[in-house]
């Protein structure tokens, strides 16, 4: 009978280890950022107000009503004066670009964050196990995360997936893989590599929905390093919280906001329709809804419908919707910033931030980071929003447990968030290799307006077409 | 790789028989082993007869709290076990394009069609007269409309609608076959190497099928003919976290943007060999579809050699020396492809390879290195461990090579020539047309293994093994319901042109 009492509490006992390897395997499921690199390109390629003007004056393809337009897109945009383009703008080749071309400017940019953001961490290329590259705009084969493996001779089973075409929410899209592989893996290390290609995007046609990607997008990206290994997580930056994603291309109007197309004339440029700020409405509203349960408290969540419940009781029938006003974005009518501290928005344009803070009930403060970013590096596409969460480090405003909110959008049409944790405190000590670290004392500036207007505004007065001439 | 050989006995026939005692002894080790033990238990029952039993089982104390506890652990074990198992991820069905007769190219129209385009330079025509002498593919390989112009019109809407026939059929087919309604569909993944246009491949289903706005899309480009598999393996990452999903895979390859326009040679091979086809795969992890399930996911190894310079620079998309854009393939291909499957063979063999050709490894390097014993490296037998095999049907190098390395016999390759001769390579769905090819032929039975190997730029080597679920009738549809009975054909080794 011993021998059965030993037996069985022998069994016993294992049961509860693997019971409780079960339990604390759950632990290593979390993903975090253990550090992130933004790009900020040579000052050689900072693009001034003269330079865009040389640039405009160049394209022989633009008539007056065209400079018109462009004027009235930039003086609005809320860019400054120091965004960064490829180098092949400043050497007037924009019209003809080459593979090379594109592929000098991914590796100028991977080179330089990659390095700095290993050697920092002190790893070693062969430590990555996963590796996911978007750059929406550039395919080439062999593939640039391909590319990345070869120039830093990583191993031979790195997991590797490139995605494109994902359009400016790629980069949440990447962190969803990442978020996914490491809930099956342990102990992984994962880089994700974010840009977007301009060298052989330019459009050279005159088509006004097509101009427009040419003078609002700017270079730039970001390589961050994630992991859910227990022994990194000390030195972890933020712990992801939930990730949703919304996808509204079964509607047609939300599909055919941004295309790639050709116009008559058959040049390739990217269509912008005027449809696109609605159909971004329509998508954050749908993502807010799936989101906003997750990341507020039960509270707030429970006097909302409330208020919802009694408004909907209070209304007459006849008077019909009140929530949705012609161009603006809803108000949401619920207090974020009960559960959030953050506001990382993408920085798509001057009237996407404004929307989004409308829509939200948000500050100036909260919207700061965001038109900072908008106008110190332009739009930068997927990787615009790291270099938000760059400004809100520098300016010493993430404190520990501070929960930051990433909302971002795509062509096709996409709105992608997620919620991250602050797990370390960043608002003591320098942040060592922060692209804000040389300006941040000069922002917020006192003015958000470039001299776009000064300079060019006689444009506004010209009326006639045949024999207007373009002054620099 | 070199021949696999034992030393000195290899040639005497008995060693056969030994060989197959050999690995029947050790691959059923443990069966064997519990034969004795079992016996030994019997011999001690019957010497102990009734009375000593029944004492036994009646000294055990069986009260209520006993049998209550037991009984809980019991339950609590297997319900821990299955819960810590990964989830199981099944091929419920997929269906391969057929394009339509009106896009066949034979070699006579492709020939005149290059001799109209290269009329300046007659030596090109001829290289591509000799490549497609002998590269294996038919005379009923498709090239989309937009190529069959004099000359090409790659424009962008031409891509596009090249990828909505060949796309939006497959997934029609697919639906028809299993029933499955496009708002079920929980994930999606595009793959298209050389063609990514904004809004993405994957967008344009979506918006096409009018998927739910809450599902998980991904469009890869840009990994080569080994997408496919990179496609499965993510889907397989996918669904090991979400239970009870779905996923769809789209694996297609668009032609049309990609024609290479110029007279450079090394960069006229893809255009000889490329041709259009696409496959669309649901893959599940529900138990409801345990049942109606094709397939089963065993493995999937992938190996990435980008970090060898050679390996990297092997498939290169590049400008000619007037501007033109191609990609070229260099002359090391196939040994960089042997090195390349030697490295994944290395990882997948100890998950697949029966225990008796592991052991025959082992001894061999244990042989070669320690020992320092003049063996040549023993290739496993892998015709042990798979009843089909797929090869991406990259060129007929790339099969004979693949051929010579595994030693495999003409019956194990068929499918991937045959594929090679009636659809060309369809990058990366050709792994699906040779699937096809085999089950229509009636060969699949319930519990063959597969092997699917691909290749890609970059360079990769990924390979998935599969494990057939259920037999099925031979299926009648499909893109080789019309020709299989024609099949196999003799392909020559040069075709006169």
């Amino acid at each position: 009978m011993d021998i059965l009492c030993i037996l069985s509490s022998l069994l016993i006992l294992y049961l509860i280890f693997k019971i409780w390897k079960h339990i604390d395997s759950k632990r290593d499921q979390n993903c975090y950022i253990l550090d992130y690199q933004c790009h900020k390109p040579s000052d050689d390629r900072m693009l001034s107000t003269q330079i865009s003007g040389e640039i405009i004056r160049r394209n022989k393809h633009l008539r007056l009503n065209e400079f018109k337009f462009l004027l009235k897109a930039i003086v609005s945009s809320g860019i400054g004066e120091q965004t960064y383009a490829p180098c092949i703008y400043f050497e007037g080749r924009e019209e003809s670009p080459t593979i090379q071309d594109a592929l000098s400017e991914m590796e100028e940019f991977y080179i330089d964050t990659i390095e700095k953001l290993l050697k920092r961490n002190k790893l070693k290329p062969k430590d990555i196990d996963v590796l996911v590259v978007n750059v929406s705009m550039l395919n080439s084969t062999p593939s640039l995360s391909a590319r990345i493996i070869n120039h830093y001779k990583m191993r031979e089973d790195v997991k590797v997936f490139n995605l494109t075409a994902m359009g400016c929410s790629a980069s949440v899209i990447s962190v969803d893989i990442v978020k996914n592989i490491f809930k099956t893996y342990k102990n992984k290390l994962a880089l994700v590599v974010t840009s977007e290609s301009l060298s052989p995007n330019w459009y050279s046609g005159n088509n006004r929905s097509m101009i427009l990607a040419n003078c609002l997008f700017r270079s730039g990206g970001c390589a961050v390093l994630l992991t859910n290994k227990r022994c990194l997580s000390p030195r972890a930056m933020f712990k992801l919280k939930c990730l949703v994603r919304t996808h509204h291309g079964a509607r047609e109007d939300s599909f055919n906001a941004c295309v790639q197309k050709e116009d008559e004339l058959g040049r390739v440029g990217i269509h912008l329709d005027k449809t696109l700020p609605k159909a971004a409405t329509r998508a954050f509203v749908d993502n807010l809804k799936v989101i906003t349960p997750k990341i507020l408290p039960v509270t707030v969540l429970f006097r909302f419908m409330l208020s919802l419940l009694l408004k909907k009781l209070r209304r007459s029938p006849s008077k019909g919707s009140t929530s949705n006003v012609a161009q603006a974005a809803p108000k949401a009518g619920i207090n974020f910033k009960t559960g959030i501290d953050h506001f990382c928005i993408h920085t798509g344009g001057k009237a996407v931030i404004d929307a989004i803070g409308y829509s939200l009930d948000l500050t100036e403060y909260d919207l700061e980071p965001a038109r900072m970013t908008l106008h110190r590096f332009g739009n930068t596409s997927a990787s615009s929003l790291w270099y938000v969460l760059g400004y809100m480090e520098a300016k010493k405003r993430l404190k520990r447990g501070d929960r930051v909110f990433m909302i971002s959008f795509g062509a096709g049409f996409k709105c992608n968030s997620c919620v991250w944790e602050v797990v370390r405190d960043l608002s003591v000590g320098e942040c060592l290799g922060n692209v804000w670290n040389h300006c941040i004392d000069q922002y917020p500036p006192k003015s958000l307006l470039n001299p776009f207007l000064e300079k060019y505004g006689w444009i506004r007065e010209e009326e006639d077409a045949d024999t207007f001439k373009f002054r620099t | 790789m070199s021949q696999a050989t034992m030393p000195d006995f290899s040639s005497s026939v008995k060693l056969k028989y030994v060989k197959l005692g050999y690995q029947y002894l050790v691959n059923h080790f443990l069966s064997l082993l519990l034969i004795p033990i079992m016996a030994i238990i019997a011999v001690e029952l019957l010497r102990m007869g009734p009375e000593d039993i029944l004492n036994v089982w009646n000294s055990l104390h069986f009260d209520i709290v006993q049998v209550l506890c037991s009984s809980f652990l019991v339950i609590f074990i297997s319900t821990v076990y299955f819960m810590s198992k990964p989830r199981t991820v099944y091929l419920v069905d997929y269906s391969c394009y057929k394009p339509p007769v009106t896009c066949r190219v034979p070699f006579a129209t492709f020939m005149e069609h290059s001799r109209l385009i290269l009329k300046d330079s007659p030596k090109s025509v001829e290289f591509q007269m000799r490549i497609l002498e002998r590269s294996g593919l038919g005379e009923e390989t498709c090239l989309p409309p937009a190529i069959h112009y004099i000359p090409p019109t790659p424009t962008m809407d031409e891509a596009r609608s090249e990828a909505q026939m060949v796309i939006f059929t497959a997934m029609d087919d697919l639906f028809k076959k299993t029933g499955l309604l496009p708002k079920d569909i929980d994930i999606l993944i595009v793959n298209c190497s050389l063609f990514s246009p904004t809004p993405s491949l994957s967008a344009m289903v979506i918006n096409k099928y009018k998927l739910r706005s809450n599902i998980k899309s991904f469009n890869l480009s840009g990994m080569g003919c080994s997408a496919g598999l990179i496609s499965v393996d993510l889907a397989r990452d996918l669904l090991q976290v979400h239970p009870n999903s779905n996923a769809v895979i789209v694996s297609t390859e668009i032609i049309t943007p990609n024609y290479y326009k110029g007279n450079e040679r090394a960069m006229l091979l893809p255009n000889c060999l490329f041709r259009m086809g696409s496959a669309a795969i649901l893959m599940s992890n529900r138990r409801s579809d345990r049942w109606r399930a094709k397939y089963k996911l065993c493995h999937l190894v992938r190996t990435h050699r980008g970090a060898d310079d050679k390996s990297f620079y092997c498939v290169y998309e590049q400008e000619d020396r007037e501007g033109k854009i191609g990609i070229n393939l260099s002359k090391d291909l196939m040994a960089i492809a042997g090195e390349a499957l030697k490295a994944n063979i290395t990882t997948i063999g100890p998950l697949v390879l029966p225990a008796s050709e592991q052991l025959l490894f082992l001894l061999s390097l244990i042989g070669r290195k320690i020992f320092n014993l003049k063996w040549k490296p023993y290739i496993p037998d892998f015709k042990l461990a798979f009843e089909h095999f797929c090869i991406h049907a990259g060129g007929r190098a790339v099969i004979d090579e693949l051929q010579k390395n595994l030693q495999l016999s003409g019956e194990h390759v068929e499918a991937s020539r045959m594929t090679l001769h009636r659809f060309g390579n369809t990058s990366s769905s050709s792994l699906w047309y040779e699937l096809c090819y085999i089950e229509s032929k009636g060969r699949m039975r319930r519990g063959d293994r597969v092997w699917q190997i691909a290749f890609g730029s970059g360079f990769k080597c990924n390979s998935a093994v599969w494990k057939y679920n259920r037999t099925i009738k031979t299926p009648n549809d499909g893109p080789w319901s019309d020709c299989i009975d024609r099949y196999p054909v003799f392909i020559p080794e040069v075709v006169k042109l």
